[in-house]
């Protein structure tokens, strides 16, 4: 009794303040915890507790594999399927203690992947046309469903159309995915015009291609006016981004460059210039036959910013999304339009991730003209992949979900998610900037200041990924970012570092596995990932500015955290026994995760590749689990919706020691 | 999204549907011809079956009106069929004096047997196999819910005394065409087995049997003769009786295969087990067993593990007859058969299971030597063996115990989309006759309830095809990530991709096959009050409507298009259909494509029959803003 009661006043103290910051009373929250313990710490260190889900009862007989989401001005939604219909819902926030119900709106679409609500009406864009969805008779159903504009199709399976996204002059963004060859099956390729391109379509029906190098562009999004994409990794495509697209630029897959040459092409660039200075590697073997590209192992890699010096129509990623880290199939992407309304982060992007199903947060900068920027994670554990966001007129966030063929962590196969912030304050990296010599963290909440004094609290490593036609990349020409020194502001909430060598065009991972709050919570999500397009030019910090010195001692590194030169030997000594005795779950955790082993396996159940389990059976030597590592064989597992990445990046003794992991799985 | 390496395996797994065991095509051993010159393969009968060179049945005529009934119709009346000389047709015309069944001098026991046939409007017939089990043939046109007593039904018999009660069996579905329309039927039926005392031991079966191309019953037994058969009785062969007094009925191409009892058997069988990776047969005979012994049968069990092994069996192979024998082989992996040491087939490297590997040869009755090689190094795939052999009059039989060879097909549920209480429609890919090459990207199927559907093409204002039944089956574009596209439930009829609505610069001069987003471009389509849409495109400035709605009882579409424009091109015209032929029907209606469906004109200007890409063409200049006509079948 007594607990409960206590418990309870706890909860109306937090009401209380969810309250005041519903009102955006900004008010010194926390400051009557405990002082910082492990176990505050622990409690306040789980996505849940900021941003809670909320599933959608959904009538039984009703399939919401969600291809498009849109809000509509009488806070209803509109849900576009993959099965062909458009659902309104009205009363989505169950107001009134009441369920959502559900009209069918319209029905018979092939495959609706987006929705967008414009004057009175709903715009969906099919396989093959855009269509503009009218109710003309007020009965809430569309009696009208009229073809704004219809582009070619092959009939291609992979020939899915994505959008519209409303430009701010009225134009709607309109996307397409490649097919994939006959015979180079893992090849994609546009067999009509404007796969693999962005078209701008306008209400009366003109169409003015826009941009290609698009190759599963299902992820659109308008910020700052601009159109934005995302891509996921595939071949040509390193790793999954976001990508600002320009009138005429190119992302980076050749397939869409084959309808240059038509007269309304805002670019003229073609595929032989191209293939002049970057091989497709479309070979064949002595029967004829074209041969797979595999990953090799070269020297200088080809790095899509190579290649863009020579073609500057080429547009490399605004934001990098490492593979399997931040996401495998990114999807949607949203600006918070919330004016916090959804938490600390208004302006910031949201992407979303298909087949880890999850979100991931950007947030951008324009250096020298070009957008760049930095992604963290941000919340998973959605129920099915994460297709299409928007806002709900609470400032919540509603997620469609659909996974059907494609697989996603989410083992459901659709649904409809609500995300609604709890109105407290995560320990986050709100935000990181570049600087001339480093980069500038912004937290949100005050940091302790001896911990972000301490240079040990942070680590750094910078990479990219490839530019060539084989199935994703492993990341490339990797180094350690070394911090010089470290400034923390005045009111401890931003924190500035000094990196001895910045490297333009590369991905720096930033991780503060060290940084606590001031009152020592966990930062949430500790690795940020920087794209550094551009380095800003001005002033650098002198050394007088930094601290610079590590401390010998630092008692207040969480326990268990070792250094991680100490683990790197360890590792490399277990290797040696890693064939003599097979290591337990508990000793390859922390590998699987680090070489993101885990965002497509699990032990014992399929994700969105096989479960380690099934890889045992197969019988593997540990050498040739290694070999499978570095040089997948999709084929051997044709089961399985999307091929994995060649990893050569993971140590040997690393692989190896993973390798008799799995097979002690048997 | 991503890559899809399941691409190649989904391809697999929807042509199992075609290489299994029961529907392969075989053109290694043709079906033979029922000679149509003379009635020689038939027995004597009252003269009411005729050969003749050409009939054409009038749909608007009941078979049952005074002139099968023998009296001399008058002068004007209608006929509901007439005949012109010659041979290729068998032709019923009975009247109550002269009624015979037709009988088939030969008789069968197993036996595929393929036909056309063609009813006038309300007649009735059937076609019993063994003189014993009947198969109805009746007028059926849009019936609903089809009964035993529809075309396709298995008939009933009409014994009063338990136990020897059949009540029949209704067709699953019924994809029936119009009267005086050609309508193919294919039977595959497997005859009652009896003992050496003569006790039935297995009932008659009809394997399948297919209506225009629909399946309506598959694996039915039949426990006793059906109603009307020529002894009450069953045996082992009978011969193929037609019913000739209930109606008027035609029939033409009538193929068979027939099928002895006896099978192929194997005996003596040892196995020599490998372990290690095979890449060909030869390697895996050069190669030292892990061990040897007799086998039970012709599997892999001897290899007791998933991979990395080899198996060969040899043994006995009994062959009942002397000649052809057509040998298919379906292996995970690779492998070889041999019959008295010669090479049948060889699959050196890896197959799939579901790709069957073929070999022929020339035996004589008697006993063979025969060697099977199976080698498996390909981990990701279960290991499967199974051997197949077939031969001129052995039906396809499996040589290999049941477990060897799981031929389980696509187990996944169909997702059969259905009509409610107003129109369904739903937009997908539809392979042109079933051709993938042929895809149409930008097609909407439209499902009536009163059960009749139509695919319509947003890129061409065509057509692309009709039918009855159900409405699709969207399990190939809805089932993992799907292909985007649909198949018909039901006997599709199709008629042409090219754009129908075209200003023509001669009469002679070709309708447009490619999209001119210039010329033609979709407008969409607006529902009506009843949900039925109205498409709208525009054509070289002309505002088009288009709306198809079901007419005559709902057995049949008709199509309006009309043309809401102030000033209209010169030379506007209409293609209506094409086929192998198009001919001027009693009724005024045109039988198009060797009369598989008729168009029927309803508004004022007069078609025209003319020459295009080696077929004919039924077009129409459009006058008066407006294309008016019933498309039948």
């Amino acid at each position: 009794m007594h607990s409960n009661a206590l418990k309870n006043s706890m909860k109306k103290t937090i009401k209380t303040c969810l309250l005041c910051w519903a009102v955006g009373l900004s008010l010194p929250l926390f400051a009557q915890e405990p002082p910082n313990t492990d176990a505050v710490t622990r409690k306040n260190s789980k996505e849940d507790d900021f941003y809670r889900m909320v599933t959608l009862p959904v009538p039984e007989g009703i399939l919401l594999e969600v291809g498009g989401v849109a809000t509509l001005p009488d806070g209803r939604i509109a849900l576009a399927t993959r099965r062909g219909d458009v659902w309104t819902v009205e009363n989505p926030y169950m107001a009134n203690g009441q369920q959502p119900r559900f009209t069918l709106f319209a029905s018979g679409l092939h495959e609706a992947l987006g929705a967008a609500y414009r004057d009175n009406a709903l715009y969906v864009a099919q396989r093959g046309e855009l269509t503009k969805l009218s109710d003309t008779n007020g009965d809430g159903i569309a009696d009208d469903y009229e073809t704004v504009y219809a582009w070619p199709l092959s009939g291609h399976y992979h020939e899915y159309s994505f959008g519209p996204k409303f430009a701010p002059d009225g134009g709607m963004f309109v996307t397409g995915n490649v097919a994939f060859g006959d015979e180079e099956w893992w090849r994609g390729e546009s067999r009509v015009p404007w796969r693999g391109w962005t078209m701008k379509i306008f209400p009366d029906g003109r169409m003015e291609p826009w941009a290609t190098g698009m190759r599963s562009p299902c992820g659109l999004g308008i910020v700052d006016g601009e159109f934005f994409y995302s891509d996921n990794q595939g071949d040509w495509m390193g790793s999954g981004g976001i990508f600002h697209v320009k009138k005429g630029s190119f992302t980076g897959h050749p397939a869409g460059l084959r309808w240059t040459n038509l007269p309304n092409s805002p670019l003229k660039l073609t595929t032989e210039q191209l293939y002049a200075s970057v091989d497709p590697r479309q070979t064949r073997n002595a029967d004829g036959r074209y041969i797979k590209p595999e990953n090799a192992d070269e020297k200088t890699p080809n790095l899509l910013f190579n290649a863009q010096e020579k073609f500057p129509e080429i547009q490399t990623p605004a934001v990098w999304l490492p593979h399997g880290v931040l996401g495998i199939s990114t999807s949607e992407i949203l600006v918070d339009q919330t004016k916090g309304g959804f938490g600390p982060f208004a302006g910031q992007l949201f992407v979303g991730d298909q087949g880890q199903s999850k979100i991931s947060r950007i947030s951008l900068e324009k250096v020298k003209g070009e957008y760049q920027g930095v992604a963290f994670d941000f919340r998973s554990g959605f129920q099915s992949g994460v297709l299409r966001m928007n806002w709900g007129y609470d400032g919540s966030l509603f997620v469609g979900e659909t996974n059907r063929g494609w697989g996603s962590a989410g083992t459901k196969t659709s649904g409809l998610e609500r995300l609604v912030w709890t109105g407290k304050m995560p320990m986050e990296m709100k935000t990181v900037r570049a600087m001339p010599d480093g980069f500038e963290i912004e937290f949100t909440r005050p940091v302790n200041r001896k911990l972000a004094e301490d240079l040990d609290s942070y680590t750094g490593r910078t990479y990219l990924y490839k530019y060539h036609p084989v199935y994703g990349s492993p990341t490339v020409n990797e180094e350690k970012m070394p911090f010089k020194g470290v400034k923390v502001s005045a009111d401890n909430l931003k924190v500035r570092l000094v990196v001895a060598d910045l490297r333009q065009h590369y991905l720096h991972e930033i991780n503060v596995d060290g940084i606590r709050s001031e009152e020592g919570m966990a930062v949430l999500h500790p690795t940020a990932y920087y794209t550094l397009n551009n380095i800003p030019d001005g002033q650098k910090l002198s050394a007088a500015e930094t601290v610079t010195k590590r401390p010998v001692q630092n008692s207040m590194v969480p326990k268990g955290k070792t250094p991680a030169k100490a683990t790197t030997s360890a590792t490399a000594k277990t290797a040696a026994n890693a064939v003599a005795k097979a290591p337990t779950f508990d000793e390859v955790k922390g590998l699987l995760s680090k070489h993101t082993c885990l965002a497509c396996h699990n032990a014992e159940k399929r994700q969105v590749g096989p479960a380690y389990k099934d890889v045992a059976k197969r019988n593997y030597s540990n050498e040739k689990i290694v070999q499978l590592i570095y040089n997948p064989q999709p084929q051997n597992w044709p089961d399985y919706p999307a091929p994995m990445a060649p990893m050569p990046q993971v140590p040997k003794a690393d692989a190896l020691k993973i390798a008799a992991w799995i097979n002690s799985l048997k | 999204m991503k890559q899809q390496v399941r691409r190649r395996i989904l391809i697999g797994i929807f042509s199992i549907g075609c290489l299994s065991v029961y529907c392969q095509n075989q053109p290694d051993f043709p079906l033979q011809t029922v000679p149509l010159n003379d009635l020689s393969q038939f027995k004597a009968q009252d003269g009411n079956w005729q050969v003749v060179g050409g009939v054409m049945m009038d749909r608007s005529v009941d078979a049952h009106h005074e002139e099968a009934k023998g009296k001399k119709p008058e002068k004007n009346k209608k006929m509901a069929v007439t005949s012109t000389p010659g041979t290729g047709i068998l032709l019923n015309m009975n009247d109550e004096k002269r009624k015979s069944q037709l009988t088939t001098t030969w008789e069968h026991g197993d036996i595929d047997l393929e036909f056309e046939v063609m009813l006038p409007k309300g007649s009735n017939s059937g076609v019993y196999l063994q003189g014993r089990y009947e198969v109805q043939l009746l007028d059926s046109w849009g019936v609903k819910n089809p009964a035993y007593s529809d075309i396709g039904g298995i008939y009933r018999n009409w014994e009063k005394e338990p136990g020897k009660i059949y009540m029949g069996k209704a067709p699953t579905s019924n994809p029936a065409k119009a009267p005086g329309l050609w309508q193919t039927m294919r039977i595959s039926f497997q005859a009652p087995r009896f003992d050496a005392s003569g006790n039935k031991t297995a009932n008659a079966r009809f394997i399948y049997v297919e209506l225009n191309g629909i399946r309506i019953h598959d694996n039915a037994e039949v426990p006793l003769p059906t109603g009307g058969p020529i002894e009450n009785n069953e045996k082992p062969t009978g011969p193929i009786m037609i019913q000739g007094d209930h109606g008027p009925v035609a029939f033409r191409n009538i193929r068979y295969r027939t099928f002895a009892q006896d099978k192929v058997t194997l005996s003596d069988l040892r196995y020599d087990s490998y372990e290690g990776k095979f890449a060909k047969a030869g390697d895996v005979a050069a190669a030292k067993p892990v061990s040897s012994g007799k086998a039970s049968a012709l599997n892999w069990e001897a290899a007791r593990r998933e991979d990395a092994f080899a198996v060969r069996l040899n043994g006995t192979m009994h062959v009942p007859t002397d000649g052809a024998y057509l040998f298919s082989m379906n292996m995970s992996g690779g492998g070889a058969l041999s019959v008295d040491g010669k090479k049948i087939i060889s699959q050196d490297g890896n197959a799939n299971s579901w790709d069957a590997k073929t070999g022929k040869a020339d035996l004589k009755a008697g006993t063979h030597d025969f060697s099977v090689t199976y080698f498996k190094d390909v981990a990701w795939q279960t290991p499967a063996l199974g051997l197949f052999v077939e031969g001129a009059n052995l039906r396809r039989q499996p040589l290999h115990s049941m477990e060897s060879f799981a031929n389980d097909g696509n187990n996944s549920s169909p997702i059969l989309i259905a009509v409610g209480g107003a129109p369904k429609l739903l937009r997908a890919f539809i392979d042109f006759k079933g051709d993938r090459s042929q895809r149409r990207t930008h097609t909407i199927g439209v499902g009536d309830p009163s059960g009749i559907s139509y695919v319509y093409d947003l890129k061409t204002g065509g057509v692309v095809c009709v039918w009855r039944g159900g409405f699709v089956d969207a399990t190939p574009m809805w089932n993992d990530r799907g292909d985007g596209s649909f198949r018909p439930l039901g006997n599709a009829q199709y008629m042409f991709t090219d754009q129908p609505l075209a200003v023509l610069g001669s009469t002679s001069a070709s309708f447009p096959t490619e999209y001119k987003e210039s010329e033609f471009r979709g407008r969409g389509y607006k529902l009506d009050a009843s949900g039925r849409p109205v498409f709208r495109y525009t054509y070289n400035g002309m505002d088009v409507e288009d709306q198809l709605v079901p007419d005559e009882d709902s057995r049949v579409f008709t199509r309006e298009v009309k043309i809401s424009s102030a000033q209209k091109p010169a030379n506007l015209y209409f293609k209506l259909a094409e086929g192998k032929d198009v001919v001027l029907m009693p009724d005024g209606s045109y039988a198009i494509d060797d009369k598989q469906m008729y168009v029927r004109m309803l508004s004022a200007a007069k078609p025209f029959i003319r020459d295009g890409n080696g077929r004919k063409e039924l077009v129409v200049p459009v006058e008066n803003n407006t294309v008016k006509y019933s498309i039948v079948w």
